[in-house]
């Protein structure tokens, strides 16, 4: 299994503030595009982490047990 | 007086007197004043931090009250910088405190941040967060980041001894986030966050601890839980001096740009018009009481239309034919017409997030 987590708008999205997804033969991009089908998130613009480091969003990356991601949307408010 | 005024701070001995020393000589710019700055300023003056400037044109309102501490009841109405300096004066008289009751720009910025040691950012839009960004790299100022997001929040410290800067976070430009205004806020929110900013400020000066450089802070308060996530810089996104000047200085002389979280209040108000110039079959519909639409090719023999004299926000499906519209009612001396970034699409995301909040 991996982690994700959602902060901000995209939580908002998903309606949760993390989730367990199984690992399978997952790459980032698969990843983000299950999600983006799923939350219906490509109206949102943000950041991904891979365990705690941000990364660009189209890094090649096969994802490992336990890994964490976390999709981090700019904030405006003030 | 000095002495005693700052002894409990002066003893501890990551300040000492040479720290106090570095506090009374420091200069930092504070953009924007309301919850944010509303803890940030209070406790830097109280500090002793020599001389604060505070930029910010709006006045007070009574729904900024319940976060914007600072200010009292019978303020409203009033300048946010003057009701700030009052304040703080009356805090610490020892502070100089520059009220500067002006929006921040492309043509005001780099002269503004010349004179300060290190910029904080209290501002509530994304926009302007890419302008003092900008304008900070190139005037090689350090930026004290903090923002909110219902109850959470995030602070970092951008183009610090080189390192990266907002755009190496988030190189997306159009990307927008509701502010408090239209998400809703707590005081307790901003007022944390602000703090957190003060305390980078703080370190900054004094050098101690470890700076919030490279990394952002996530803070969640409900359920206290903390996250710092790294970041690295990217030498290709910093932007040099004839490309900051290019950038701003065009959209404030010819094409006036406004983003869209900022005028949701205006929909189905009077005062405004509300312009669509896409055509009849595009969607989203966007059926405002104020609105009027006329696609953009019949704009010129339709214009008797519309008031010169009007506030005008034109809009298309995202934001490029806009312009376009705009330059037009420019040509045909049209006073104030701005076009709505991202346009229907936008416009029409955060009106769905904003009946969902």
């Amino acid at each position: 299994m991996i982690e994700v987590k959602y902060f901000g708008a995209v939580a908002d999205k998903t309606n949760c503030p993390t989730e367990k997804v199984p690992l399978g033969d997952l790459s980032l991009e698969q990843l983000l595009s299950d999600l983006d089908k799923k939350y219906q998130l490509n109206t949102l613009s943000f950041s991904i982490a891979i365990n705690q480091k941000i990364v660009p969003k189209t890094t090649d990356y096969e994802l490992k047990s336990n890994d964490i991601i976390a999709l981090l949307p700019p904030f405006a408010g003030g | 007086m000095s002495a005693s005024r700052y002894n409990r701070q002066v003893i501890l001995p990551e300040v000492g007197e040479n720290g106090q020393q570095k506090l009374l000589k420091a200069r930092v710019l504070i953009i924007g004043a309301g919850g944010l700055a509303s803890a940030i300023l209070p406790y830097l003056a109280a500090a002793g931090v020599g001389e604060i400037g505070i930029v910010d044109d709006d006045v007070i309102e009574l729904s900024n009250l319940h976060r914007q501490v600072i200010y009292k009841n019978d303020a409203v109405g009033k300048s946010k910088v003057q009701q700030a300096k009052r304040m703080a004066t009356e805090l610490n008289p020892t502070t100089k405190i520059n009220a500067i009751s002006k929006r921040l720009s492309g043509k005001n910025a780099l002269d503004l941040f010349k004179h300060y040691d290190i910029i904080v950012d209290a501002t509530d839009n994304l926009l302007t967060k890419y302008l003092i960004n900008d304008a900070c790299c190139i005037v090689n100022k350090p930026l004290v980041y903090g923002s909110i997001y219902r109850f959470e929040g995030q602070v970092s410290v951008f183009n610090y001894k080189n390192g990266p800067t907002y755009r190496c976070l988030y190189p997306d430009e159009n990307s927008r986030s509701l502010n408090c205004n239209d998400a809703g806020v707590i005081g307790i929110s901003v007022g944390i966050i602000g703090m957190l900013q003060a305390n980078e400020v703080i370190k900054m000066i004094l050098e101690i601890g470890e700076v919030l450089s490279s990394k952002i802070l996530v803070y969640n308060l409900l359920n206290n839980e903390q996250q710092k996530y790294d970041f690295e810089k990217k030498e290709n996104l910093v932007i040099d001096k004839s490309a900051f000047e290019a950038k701003y200085k065009t959209i404030e002389n010819q094409v006036e740009e406004i983003a869209a979280e900022t005028i949701l209040d205006k929909i189905d108000t009077d005062g405004v018009l509300f312009l669509d110039i896409r055509n009849s079959d595009e969607f989203p519909k966007m059926n405002f009481k104020n609105g009027i639409q006329i696609p953009l090719l019949n704009l010129e023999s339709e214009i008797e239309k519309l008031d010169k004299n009007q506030t005008i926000y034109v809009f298309c499906q995202s934001g490029i034919r806009s312009k376009t519209a705009m330059e037009l009612l420019n040509k045909h001396q049209f006073k104030n017409v701005k076009s709505i970034i991202g346009g229907a699409l936008v416009l029409n995301q955060l009106m769905e997030e904003g009946t969902k909040a």
